[in-house]
This record gives C-alpha cells, sequence and structure tokens, in this order.
C-alpha cells in the first residue's frame, strides 16, 4: 500500500515552512489584570469590519476596544494594557500593520499580536511573524477562526516560562508520554502512527479550546491550509475510532463548520 | 496600400537610413577618387620631368656640333612636335630647333609650362626645361603634355559622372526603401488598428524572412496569442462565475425568503440560517481559490521559491490523502525516484498542486480503484505523475479542465467548484512545469513535468 515516509523525512518538512506555532516563544505575563475578562484591541482600518470584529468577539467573552488607523492604535496599545491586539496588515496612513508591530517590540511591549492580511503570499506571512507577530490570518476569514486562535495565543502566554517540560499530558482517562510517544486510555494502551499521535498531542496541548482544521493542519502538517477538502475529518475520524474503543464515552468532538475540541468526559 | 505619399518618404527611417549611407558612400567615393587622381597626376608629371632631365643629360653628352645638327634633325623628324627640342644662344637666340622663342623660364633646369602654338597650328601645353651647356648656350628640351592633361581630364569627367550616377542610383534606392517601408509598416498598422478595434484574432502580417519588422512582428504576434487567451479566459471566467455562483446564490436566497415567508418554530429558523451559513461559506471558499489562483497566477511568489524535495512533498500529499482513500478502499501507492529529486520551488504550492491532483483522483476513482503516485526523474527536472482508474478524460475536454470553474458533464454532480486542475495548472507555470493529461487506459494519468524555462 501506500510507502509511509519515516518520521525524520516529515521533520524534513517541518523546515520547509513557517508553520505558525512553531518556535515562538511564550510571552511573559507583563500584567495582571484584576477582570477575568480579556481585552482585546483591534486596530482595523475597515469600520464595517472593525465592528463585525467586535461584535464577534464581544460574543466570545472578550472586551474589546476598535481604532482605525495606526498611530492610534500604537497610543493605546501604550496606554493601556490589553492581553490581545488583533492587527490590520494595510493600514491607511504613514503607519501600516507592520510598522506598529514593529514600534511596538521595539518598545518592549510583548503583546500578542495576530496579523489580519489580505495578503496570502506565503512571503507576506513570514514578514508579519518576523516583525513580531504570533499568528497570521489572512482575509477573509471566518470568526470562530479567529476567535479560536485568539483563544490559543492567550493559552500560550499563560504557560509558565521556563518550567520544566512537562513530560506527560493528562486529559480525563487519556493520557500521553511524551518522551517514549506512548498513549494509554486508562489501562488501554493505544497504538498510533506519528501523524496521529502528533493529532492527539495537538488537540490534548489546546483541551477543552476550539481547535480549527486550519490550526490543526498548520500544527501537525506545517503546510498552511487550502481547505477544499475533508481530509482532516478522515484523519481525525481514524484517531476517533482509536481513542474511542466500544462503551467509551466520545473525547474528541467536532464543532460544525469549524474544528474540533477535545474534552475529557464527564 | 499604393496610397503611400512621396511626402510621407523622407520621414521613414528606411530612407533616412539610406541617404546617411548614401552620403558616407559619396563621401567615400570622393575621397577615393581623388586620392587615385592626384597620385596619377603627380607620377604622370614626375615621369615627364625625368624623362626631361635624362633628354638634357643625352644632349649634353653630345659635341656642340653633333648636338646642333642632331637638333635640327629632329625637327623634321618629330612632324607632330612632341619633342620640341630647341637649341638657343647664350643670349637667348635661336640656333635651331622647334621653338623659335625662348619662353619665359623661372630657372635652369627646373620644369615650367607654357602654351605654345606648334608648327601644325595646334596650341598646346608645354612642358619645357632650360639647360646652359658648358659653352654657354642655352638648350631647351620640352615635353607635348596634352595627352596627360587630356588622361587627367578623362579622369575627372568619370569621376564626375560616376558620382552623379552613384547619387541618382542612391537616392532611387532610398526612396524605394522608405516606400516599401512604409508600405510595410503601413500594413502592419492597419492590421494594429484592427486589433484595436477589438478583432483580437488579428494578427500582424510576416514575410517569413526573419528581418527586424517580422521579429518584431512575431514578439507582438505572441503577445498577441497570450493576450487573446487572457482575454478568453477573463471572459470564460466571468462568465463560468456568472454562472456557477448564480445556482448556490439562488439557493441561498431561496432559502432565507422560504424562512422569511413561513412562519417558523426556533429550531426551524435556527437549521435555515444554519443552511444559508454553509451556502455562503461554500461561495466563500469558492471566491477565495479563485483569489488565489489570481494570486498565484500574479507569480509574485516566486520570491518565496527555494529548493526543494518534490519526494517529500508528494510524500508528504498521499500520507494526507491516504485515510481518504482508504475510506473508499482505494489501494494509494506512491513511489519516489530513486535519485533526490530536487528543484526550485514553494514547497506549499508544490503540495497544494500534489493535494489538488490527489483530490481529483479519488474523488473520480471507483470505490477498490487505485491511486499511483510517482516522482519521475524528466529530462528538464524531477516531475510528479498522478494516476487512477476511474473514468478519466475525454480527449476534447482534456484542455478545457485547465480553466476556471470548468466541469465536465461527468464531473457536474461531484463536490467541488472547478477550481482544482486551474490551480495546479496556474502552479505549474509559475514552476515553468507543463501539466499534461493523457490517457491511463483506463482512468486517467496526469503529469506535472518540468519544462526548460521560457
Amino acid at each position: 500500500m501506500l510507502t509511509r515516509p519515516s518520521r525524520s523525512l516529515h521533520v524534513g518538512t517541518l523546515r520547509f515552512c513557517c508553520g505558525v506555532h512553531i518556535g515562538s516563544p511564550p510571552y511573559k505575563n507583563t500584567k495582571e489584570r484584576p477582570a477575568p475578562m480579556t481585552h482585546v484591541l483591534v486596530i482595523e482600518d475597515d469600520v464595517t469590519t472593525a465592528s463585525e470584529i467586535e461584535a464577534a468577539l464581544q460574543d466570545h467573552g472578550f472586551a474589546v476596544t476598535c481604532v482605525h488607523n495606526g498611530r492610534e492604535g500604537l497610543l493605546q496599545a501604550f496606554s493601556d494594557g490589553f492581553d490581545l491586539i488583533v492587527l490590520d496588515r494595510m493600514l491607511p496612513g504613514t503607519l501600516d500593520g507592520l510598522g506598529v508591530l514593529t514600534a511596538l517590540r521595539a518598545a518592549g511591549i510583548a503583546t500578542p499580536v495576530l496579523i489580519l492580511s489580505a495578503l496570502s503570499a506565503l512571503d507576506e506571512r513570514v514578514r508579519g511573524l518576523r516583525a513580531g507577530g504570533d499568528d497570521y490570518l489572512t482575509k477573509p476569514f471566518e470568526f470562530i477562526e479567529l476567535t479560536a486562535r485568539l483563544d490559543a495565543l492567550i493559552r500560550r502566554r499563560s504557560v509558565p516560562v521556563g518550567g520544566e517540560r512537562e513530560s506527560r499530558l493528562k486529559v480525563g482517562k487519556l493520557e500521553i508520554d511524551l518522551l517514549n510517544r506512548t498513549v494509554r486510555r486508562g489501562e488501554r494502551a493505544i497504538d498510533l502512527l506519528p501523524r496521529e499521535y502528533a493529532l492527539l498531542e495537538h488537540l490534548m496541548r489546546n483541551a477543552d479550546q476550539v481547535v480549527t482544521r486550519t490550526m490543526l493542519f498548520e500544527a501537525v502538517w506545517s503546510y498552511s491550509y487550502d481547505e477544499r477538502t475533508n481530509v482532516i475529518e478522515v484523519h481525525i475520524g481514524r484517531l476517533r475510532r482509536k481513542i474511542d474503543s466500544e462503551g467509551e464515552e466520545q473525547m474528541i468532538h467536532t464543532i460544525r463548520g469549524a474544528g474540533y475540541v477535545l474534552r475529557s468526559p464527564k | 496600400m499604393f496610397s503611400v505619399h512621396l511626402s510621407e518618404i523622407p520621414r521613414t527611417i528606411s530612407f533616412r537610413t539610406g541617404l546617411m549611407f548614401l552620403a558616407l558612400f559619396g563621401f567615400s567615393f570622393l575621397a577615393l577618387f581623388g586620392y587615385i587622381y592626384w597620385q596619377t597626376a603627380v607620377y604622370l608629371t614626375a615621369e615627364a620631368d625625368t624623362g626631361l632631365h635624362r633628354q638634357i643629360d643625352n644632349r649634353s653628352r653630345q659635341s656642340p656640333v653633333l648636338m646642333e645638327q642632331e637638333i635640327r634633325k629632329h625637327k623634321l623628324q618629330d612632324v607632330e612636335a612632341r619633342l620640341p627640342h630647341t637649341l638657343y644662344d647664350e643670349n637667348g637666340n635661336y640656333i635651331a630647333g622647334a621653338i623659335h622663342t625662348l619662353p619665359p623660364y623661372k630657372a635652369f633646369d627646373k620644369p615650367t609650362e607654357f602654351r605654345w602654338s606648334n608648327p601644325r597650328g595646334r596650341n598646346r601645353p608645354i612642358r619645357f626645361m632650360v639647360h646652359r651647356l658648358d659653352d654657354q648656350r642655352i638648350l631647351l628640351v620640352a615635353q607635348d603634355m596634352h595627352d596627360i592633361h587630356e588622361f587627367n581630364e578623362l579622369l575627372v569627367n568619370a569621376l564626375v559622372s560616376g558620382g552623379c550616377l552613384l547619387l541618382i542610383v542612391g537616392l532611387v534606392g532610398a526612396v524605394l526603401l522608405g516606400h516599401s517601408a512604409r508600405r510595410r509598416l503601413d500594413t502592419l498598422s492597419s492590421s494594429i488598428k484592427g486589433i484595436i478595434e477589438g478583432d483580437l484574432s488579428g494578427r500582424l502580417p510576416t514575410r517569413g524572412n526573419h528581418d527586424d519588422i517580422d521579429r518584431i512582428a512575431h514578439v507582438v504576434n505572441g503577445m498577441l496569442d497570450e493576450l487573446e487567451r487572457l482575454m478568453r479566459e477573463v471572459k470564460g471566467v466571468c462568465d463560468d462565475i456568472a454562472h456557477d455562483l448564480r445556482t448556490p446564490l439562488t439557493r441561498l436566497i431561496a432559502g432565507l425568503e422560504r424562512a422569511q415567508r413561513r412562519g417558523l418554530r426556533e429550531d426551524e429558523y435556527a437549521q435555515s440560517i444554519d443552511s444559508a451559513i454553509t451556502e455562503a461559506r461554500g461561495l466563500m471558499l469558492t471566491f477565495r481559490a479563485l483569489l488565489r489562483i489570481s494570486e498565484i497566477e500574479g507569480s509574485a511568489r516566486r520570491s518565496n521559491f527555494s529548493t526543494v524535495d518534490l519526494n517529500l512533498i508528494a510524500a508528504d500529499a498521499a500520507e494526507f490523502f491516504e485515510p481518504l482513500a482508504e475510506e473508499r478502499g482505494i489501494a494509494l501507492s506512491f513511489t519516489r525516484s530513486p535519485s533526490p529529486a530536487l528543484r526550485s520551488g514553494d514547497a506549499q504550492l508544490l503540495f497544494d498542486a500534489a493535494c489538488n491532483l490527489l483530490d481529483n483522483a479519488v474523488k473520480f476513482s471507483p470505490d477498490n480503484g487505485r491511486i499511483q503516485v510517482s516522482v519521475i526523474a524528466g529530462a528538464e527536472g524531477p516531475g510528479l505523475r498522478v494516476s487512477d482508474n476511474g473514468p478519466g478524460i475525454a480527449p476534447t475536454e482534456r484542455e478545457a479542465v485547465f480553466r476556471r470553474l470548468y466541469r465536465s458533464e461527468s464531473s457536474r454532480h461531484t463536490a467541488g467548484n472547478g477550481l482544482g486542475l486551474s490551480m495546479v495548472s496556474a502552479v505549474a507555470r509559475l514552476h515553468d512545469m507543463r501539466l499534461t493529461v493523457q490517457n491511463a487506459e483506463p482512468g486517467c494519468r496526469i503529469d506535472l513535468m518540468s519544462v526548460r524555462p521560457g
């Protein structure tokens, strides 16, 4: 059947593309906010898009401040402590998205930044990430994609820095040993193919959070996703069949039109 | 095309070039012939002078008496007076010879010229030299220069008439050149005007002799071919977009209107909204794919090229699709090329292209069919081959399937937006690769092969 490339081959392909989640260091907790509500700064010149983003983020439970140009955005970002910044790549005037980002990072502000751009070219993406962006989303996008990515950024930020790298991940009874790359659910050992293991690891690191297909694809296959196919669905289906044996409650849930979430059964 | 006005000819480049060469050639001609004339004249005069010196020498050696006798005899013999030797006494009074009066002279032994009416009544140019003999008498030796002068005159005449002929032939040539160039350009510009007016199938006429204008016409024709293709494609795309996107939009609107019209329960509303979102998402995906193809065709992405290994990319794509194939019982096999399949390219785009080919193959293979993915070494670099045992693509449709939004009759009812192969085709063009569809008997074989750039 299929000649399966060895694991090392994939390590090789990982280097081809700048996968969004690869290699960016988690940011330090710069400020402790008294309110638990996440505060997002949206810098977007198109008023309609901005208000749509605002509405979507508010529905998601974020507090949102919208500004419509780079200067104002920079002032806001300097003066107020935000947890996240959503930054449009193309802004009117002299200060465009990359300029704002460069200025922010130069000033030592490490707030995670998600760049929105109409430019999907890979080098644009790489430029955005090099300038200090933490994630990159191409317009047009779906709001579930935006909120899932923002959630991931917040989560990444809360990972303690310098802490020992955990050697195992556990969600409910499902447990993976990161050193031996073995998986168990309760007493049952689960045998996974390398790609299935990578999928599961990513889902477990983001347990209880929506992970979109795009995010999964970028993280596990390290190409950026051209969503025409439901191929990921089939991969997840396979994984699901291995994780949930008969009589066990389902752990990987499909969020329709968006992605997946791994939850421990109640 | 004979409506070329004479007044327009002087403005043609050919005419001006012709004139310029005429001037250059005329100048060289003048210089060459002037030089020849000058050299000939100098040579002939010098010859005459040498003759005069020799005669003086010969005469000087004779005794005075013999000399006088010889000169008298010579006068009688030389009836044409070609060498009119004369002897004078020390005061210049005539003793014997042809010329009775001693002509004015500047110095002894220096050649001088004067005109002399000879005994036959002809006025002739004479070149002479005066020598004082040992006995103080004066000897004059001379030569009739008429023939030499006549030869020089002939030379000048030949020069002038040759020059005139050259000028006339050159001018006529330049006018003819200008005229023919003008006619050719008129033909070209009338063809171009036709094209500007909308006849995109028109082409510039060529003569097949590969001259400058022919070469430019060929280049322009190539550009017109590409333009025509693009125009047709744009028109085709517009038609296809209008046609293909109308259907989901109609469905979307119909669904929303139905929800508005009927008094629905809450869950029914939710269902309506869900299906509307699904339709709208489908539309969004189609637009995104269209944008992506445009972006690839804009070919700004070459900046992202690096050395990639087709073996790895194809293996990734095959591995990605393997579960999907397995679900349908399709045997998906992957054969890597024995040597590393390195080439310059954009890994992401090549991966997407491979995925699109695989997606098609899986879509059109029957259940329990087989798909083969192989990386093959071509003459100009590695290539990718995907073959399946599905229904294949009819020969008449093999070009059309690369068009955006084109869907063959047999595939109209399968899922998809008709953009997959267009995307692969755009990636192929960006990578100097050729995409070909062949019959795999049964099924379809699609090759994505490197070709020589340009």
